[in-house]
């Protein structure tokens, strides 16, 4: 039986899905952008290629690695650097890092590969150019590092217990794109059809950063073991993902981009309101779900975190992850609405955790009814930022109290209301969060608290005739422009708007830095801080010379080896 | 200079903050700036220009007191006020040309033409004293350079594109006037003191594991 996208079952209210819990809750699921670029390669039998790894014995030099698709292709510059442990710092304000990236879009030159290495290696203190895509650099873990090369020289392989404990060999620290440090902009890529969908060049250039690392610690085993040295055991290989280490940055991100981030959330629900409004579900399907929620459990197993948040969190989501089990003994999902019914139940049986995790995993099954929206995630509507000036002022009040009537009551003269101010320190450009009265912070404060800013509109506008109009209005308060477009925004973009307190003394930007990383399908958070995470990317997945079509989706999900 | 549009919108947006206009004018002018330099035009170098005046100190006297009539003010009229203004009034248009004077900077004006273009899925056409100007919203026909200051300006229907200019991928300004925009941008950074680089950031923990 074909299967319609219908949906009786409407999407989550906004109101529901935009807490900051919540948004700190979320999971990866089959529209994460990883697994986007995985599928698509293996579809479109993508090869690939290592034209250079000049790299010495001190584990320093260069490597390219090519991606050819069926129109162009892409090629990840690679410098290996020897840095000595005290320059070793994941922050924006670090300036020499373990090893640096570009992603060049085609086949690179010598020329150019020249020009990079004079460039790339600097990071933000050099400059790439419009033939590069993005600009990145990862540091070692240093313990897993050591492990890895040590076993490997002596002949064994590592062990896989440490591996699955820390995840992966090397971290990002930054994959700059679009524009930025003189890179290509975004609109260089954004109608190639394997790059229109969001972050897939950040995806490729991680992807094979990846296989580098791979390589590289092969090459430093080789050095330090000569003939005894052992060759890394594919089936162990694959358990090394790439980390990436998350400041602050990503959280103004998902503020300043909210047609581009209401697009990810939109998506997510609306594939999940199509799911809910299966009236039966298959044999088949209710057997992939139950196979990949035996699956991600084993992955869950072996997500470590010492921050005391996400320790809480980890034993809430076991917990759910056991009702879930009971849930699943009782029901069997064979009775109508299926999946309806266990998001329904989910939502007064188990945590925000557990309910997030299942509103992805439920997408699991239904392939033909998600992927199809992964092309609506990208924001192409640039004429949503300009303002309708002739929208009336009782319209536009009408909007905030939509969006934020929660907050309009809240005293936001009260310390712990506005406790919080968010800057940008002049020291590398780095975001920073801190105490505004405290601190002198105050007068850098970015426009980073929309709820604020939107009942301080909202009290001006009361001033004003309902029939006046928001031009009027915005001729002598400019000093509100920018919460009347976001306003105005929402309209189209409900999923757009943080419904909490960003400034307030219990935020938490770990929140929003999972909730975006969750979009490119990061697993295993793990909080340094509340403004701090660490995460892992591609743990399970094939490495090139490995992709099929069966393994390019699922690897997400480890399969327990016999 | 060889820059992205990317890099010439943050960094038009933040000088504009830093030079004491409103978050929502800065993300315009950041914006405005970009679609200038796509044009082949000095982005950069119109909105460095306007930033020295310092007419944000004084806002109400470089806006229109009102908006029957010929738009105008005390002072010399400032396009990051009217810019946005003609963007939001474009349905003006409907009723007869839209005039204003004197404004300075008046390039800065195009892109908030192209906005209201787009509104009224027509093209506008734009004088500033004895130069003229079309844009449709993306395509732009219009000299290289513009004066400082126009002493009147008109924007009215009922025009033809005919030659648009050529789209550019990169910008091209002058290291001074790349500068200046910087010198602006800075004000909205905060200075580093020892307490915000070990909190503000949230690390503080050793990357060596």
């Amino acid at each position: 039986m074909e299967k319609q996208a219908q949906t009786q079952i409407e999407r989550r209210n906004p109101a529901t899905v935009m807490r900051l819990s919540r948004l700190g809750s979320f999971h990866q699921c089959r529209l994460s952008f990883m697994r986007q670029l995985t599928r698509r390669m293996a579809r479109e039998d993508w090869s690939f290629s290592r034209p250079v790894f000049d790299i010495d014995d001190a584990g320093v030099g260069t490597a390219v690695y090519t991606a050819q698709g069926p129109e162009r292709a892409y090629s990840l510059v690679a410098f290996a650097h020897d840095l000595p442990p005290e320059k070793r710092s994941d922050r924006v304000i670090a300036d020499a890092w373990d090893a640096t990236f570009a992603l060049f879009d085609g086949i690179p030159t010598e020329a150019d590969i020249e020009r990079l290495s004079k460039n790339v290696p600097l990071q933000e203190a050099g400059r790439v150019s419009e033939t590069e895509l993005s600009l990145s650099r990862a540091n070692r873990s240093v313990r897993l590092w050591n492990h890895v090369v040590d076993s490997l020289a002596s002949g064994q392989q590592p062990d896989l217990s440490q591996i699955h404990q820390v995840g992966y060999l090397m971290r990002t620290t930054a994959v700059y794109g679009s524009g930025k440090f003189g890179a290509a902009d975004r609109e260089k890529v954004a109608d190639r059809p394997e790059t229109q969908a969001p972050f897939q060049v950040e995806m490729l250039s991680v992807y094979l950063t990846r296989t580098f690392v791979r390589d590289l610690v092969q090459h430093m085993a080789a050095v330090k073991g000569g003939d005894q040295a052992a060759k890394l055991d594919p089936d162990v290989a694959r358990w090394l993902g790439i980390g990436n280490s998350t400041g602050l940055g990503m959280a103004p991100f998902i503020v300043n981009h909210p047609v581009l981030f209401n697009n990810w959330v939109m998506v997510r629900e609306e594939a999940l309101a199509r799911v809910r409004s299966v009236e039966t579900a298959s044999t088949a399907e209710i057997n992939k779900f139950q196979e990949l929620f035996q699956r991600s459990q084993l992955s869950i197993s072996w997500w470590r975190s010492e921050h005391p948040i996400q320790v809480k969190k980890l034993a809430d989501l076991n917990a759910d992850l056991r009702a879930i089990s009971e849930y699943l003994t009782t029901d069997r999902l064979a009775n109508p609405h299926p999946w309806d019914r266990l998001i329904r139940w989910s939502e007064t049986a188990l945590t925000e955790e557990g309910q997030e995790y299942l509103a992805s995993l439920v997408l699991e099954p239904y392939e033909d009814l998600v992927d199809g929206l992964a092309s609506c995630m990208a924001d192409s509507r640039s004429e949503a930022f300009v303002i309708d000036g002739t929208m009336s002022i009782r319209n536009v009040r009408a909007l905030i109290q939509e969006t934020h009537g929660w907050a309009l009551g809240l005293d936001w003269t009260a310390p712990e209301n506005c406790a919080r101010a968010w800057y940008v320190s002049e020291e590398k450009l780095e975001p920073r969060m801190g105490e505004r009265f405290e601190e002198p912070i105050e007068n850098y404060e970015q426009p980073l608290a929309p709820a604020r800013d939107a009942c301080a509109a909202y009290s001006a506008l009361s001033d004003w005739e309902g029939a006046q109009t928001v031009a009027e209005f915005l001729l002598r308060h400019p000093e509100h422009r920018h919460t009347i477009r976001r306003a105005q925004v929402a309209r189209t973009a409900p999923y757009g708007e943080i419904r909490d307190n960003t400034i307030s003394d219990k935020v938490l930007p770990i929140d929003m830095l999972r909730a975006k990383l969750s979009f490119f399908g990061a697993t295993h958070f793990d909080p340094r801080s509340d403004r701090w995470v660490r995460i892992c990317m591609y743990a399970g997945a094939p490495y090139p010379e490995e992709l099929t079509s069966e393994n390019a989706d699922l690897w997400v999900y480890p399969q327990a080896t016999a | 200079m060889n820059l992205s549009l990317n890099e010439i919108e943050a960094t038009a947006k933040r000088a504009t903050r830093g030079a004491g206009y409103s978050w929502g004018q800065a993300e315009e002018a950041g914006k405005a700036t970009r679609w200038l330099c796509a044009q082949g035009l000095d982005g950069a170098g119109i909105l460095a220009r306007l930033l020295a005046l310092g007419f944000a100190t004084d806002p109400a006297n470089h806006r229109p007191q009102q908006l029957d009539g010929r738009w105008r003010a005390e002072g010399d009229l400032c396009p990051l006020s009217v810019g946005p203004l003609l963007s939001d009034t474009a349905r003006l248009l409907d009723a007869g040309a839209i005039e204003m004077q004197p404004v300075v900077a008046p390039a800065l004006l195009l892109p908030f033409v192209s906005n209201a273009a787009r509104i009224q899925k027509c093209a506008l056409q734009i004088e500033f004293d004895s130069v003229q100007a079309v844009t449709d919203g993306a395509r732009l026909y219009s000299p290289d350079d513009f004066p400082d200051k126009a002493q009147r300006v008109t924007i009215k229907k009922g025009a033809k594109l005919d030659m648009p200019r050529e789209h550019q991928s990169r910008a091209h300004p002058t290291p001074t006037d790349w500068d200046a925009l910087n010198q602006f941008a800075h004000h909205t950074y905060a200075p580093a003191t020892e307490e915000s680089r070990l909190l503000g950031a949230g690390a503080g923990l050793s990357d060596n594991d």
